[in-house]
């Protein structure tokens, strides 16, 4: 692997005396998918928002290039009128949108709609736009800044499961054409086995790394979980896993 | 027409309140579609009723009532903003104590300053005492305006959709809403020698609510806002003149009936959501 685009040495963060993430080390090359896994409160949304800079940390992160961020469930107001052009320019022209858009930037925000498979969605409203829409949109503004590392926090929450696997394709598709580097946060192990080089499991501190296969059995799950999580996968026979207390498991 | 209304035109302190008008409309109209849709409406309602107590801070210090009313605009607002990101509290809570609070100071203060002007200007506007001092002060509050616009119009609106994103993308989100309030303290308290501190905070909602739901671009709630804006300011000064009415509440009873005609609109399903 050339020199890494995201490093972190032993980052921690610290909220209200709480401590959400503990001394989580790791490296992300160019051209890499890794998914970010660990039950809900488990840290993840906190570490993305260390690694863009938002919430105050120790340790060190080092990045090199800029960051395209596609955040979760993007909560808007939906009866703002703003077309999706116009919200694709937005980060991208000085002038203001009170007059217009330039030809330039309409010309390089279609060509990223395409690329995003959303050409059609240029004139629509955004607020009028289905999740998976705003998800294509949100993927596109992310790349407008040609990033060197994406972040992906559950980019497909709220998406129906085909449009999920679609979108899932797209990422991959970024990555390995476009050699960036990428961050995707979720809870679905199954989506994650099937497209991710690596996974990082994560409860406040970081539990394990490695592929997705080695890592997906039923104790590490289970100690990443803590145990309250039943895992039904559709593509590989993972075992399921129940838990009756914090120190005694059993699995079926 | 009316001679009151073609005095507007030809007399010369009567066009000078006409400019001071159009300066109000356009600073309203520009700052309107911000205050909107980063849902700030609260906050300039909170300026508005601390200016009461700027100025009659103001008379008792013997400073330029014009000055601390600006001031306390701005402190008020600053101390809201200071106060909703260290506690969490909501913004809805915190502002409601500080309209009531900072109008009860206001009208405390007013006791002890009383006999130096008339309260029911400051709480209604005096529109056709505006002269050319006022005129400097709009018409800057204007300027300002539509540079700020001009230049940040475009992180206000990412911040308005998303402040998470627009943090990811290296919008300082406290900075904005730091401009944005020391802005708002300027214009509002500059127009409330207009319409007053009870109305002032209809010129800055009513433009963008209104156009917002005739838009279907942010282009067109910003341009909509500003047309709105004007039309209820002149439209209502010579409606005011022509029908022997008060002239701010004319403005935004005729402001309002342009929202109520935007609402029936959008109801009839042709708003922006409905393409």
């Amino acid at each position: 692997m050339s020199e890494p685009v995201l490093s972190l040495e032993g980052v921690s963060v610290e909220i209200g005396g709480r401590k959400l993430v503990e001394n989580v080390s790791f490296t992300l090359g160019a051209g890499e998918l890794v998914a970010l896994i660990g039950p809900n409160g488990a840290g993840k949304t906190t570490l993305l928002r260390a690694i863009l800079g938002e919430l105050r940390f120790s340790g060190h992160i080092h990045l090199h290039g800029k960051i395209g961020y596609v955040p979760q469930r993007l909560a808007f107001d939906r009866s703002l009128p703003m077309t999706v052009l116009e919200f694709l320019a937005l980060s991208v022209q000085r002038r203001p949108l009170a007059l217009g858009v330039a030809a330039r930037v309409r010309q390089s925000v279609g060509a990223m709609l395409e690329r995003v498979g959303g050409a059609s969605l240029l004139h629509k409203p955004l607020g009028g736009l289905s999740g998976g829409e705003l998800q294509r949109v949100l993927l596109a503004s992310a790349l407008e800044r040609k990033p060197a590392l994406l972040l992906l926090d559950e980019p497909a929450a709220g998406v129906d499961i085909e449009g999920e696997a679609a979108f899932n394709e797209l990422i991959l598709r970024e990555v390995r054409e476009h050699q960036c580097a990428a961050i995707l946060v979720s809870h679905d192990l199954s989506v994650v086995a099937d497209m991710t080089d690596r996974v990082l499991c994560i409860n406040r501190v970081l539990m394990c790394e490695g592929k997705a296969d080695d890592l997906l059995t039923a104790e590490t799950i289970a100690r990443v979980f803590g145990g309250h999580k039943a895992v039904y996968d559709h593509h590989r026979p993972v075992p399921h896993v129940h838990e009756h207390g914090h120190d005694h498991r059993h699995e079926h | 027409m009316p001679e009151i209304i073609t005095g507007y035109f030809t007399v010369g302190w009567q066009q000078i309140v006409l400019l001071n008008v159009l300066c109000v409309a356009v600073a309203s109209g520009a700052l309107s579609p911000l205050i909107v849709s980063n849902r700030m409406g609260f906050f300039s309602d909170a300026i508005a009723h601390s200016t009461l107590a700027g100025v009659a801070l103001g008379l008792l210090l013997g400073i330029n009532p014009v000055t601390s009313m600006i001031g306390a605009g701005i402190v008020v607002a600053l101390l809201i903003a200071a106060m909703r990101q260290r506690s969490g509290l909501s913004v809805d809570a915190l502002l409601g104590v500080a309209l009531a609070g900072s109008l009860a100071v206001g009208v405390i203060l007013y006791h002890y300053a009383s006999g130096f002007a008339d309260m029911h200007a400051y709480l209604f506007g005096r529109l056709t005492f505006l002269d050319g001092g006022d005129l400097i002060a709009v018409g800057g509050a204007g300027l300002l305006s539509l540079i700020v616009v001009g230049l940040y119009s475009n992180q206000f609106a990412l911040l308005a959709v998303s402040r998470p994103l627009a943090r990811s993308r290296g919008v300082k989100a406290a900075r904005y809403d730091f401009v944005l309030i020391v802005l708002l303290g300027l214009v509002v308290s500059v127009c409330v020698r207009a319409v007053g501190l009870l109305l002032v905070n209809a010129l800055m909602i009513i433009p963008a609510a209104t156009s917002k739901n005739f838009a279907r671009s942010y282009r067109g709630m910003c341009w909509g806002a500003m047309i709105v804006s004007v039309l209820a300011s002149v439209g209502g000064l010579f409606l005011g003149g022509a029908f022997s009415i008060p002239e701010g509440p004319a403005m935004v009873v005729l402001g309002v009936a342009l929202f109520m005609v935007s609402y029936f609109w959008r109801m009839a399903g042709h708003g922006p959501g409905d393409v």
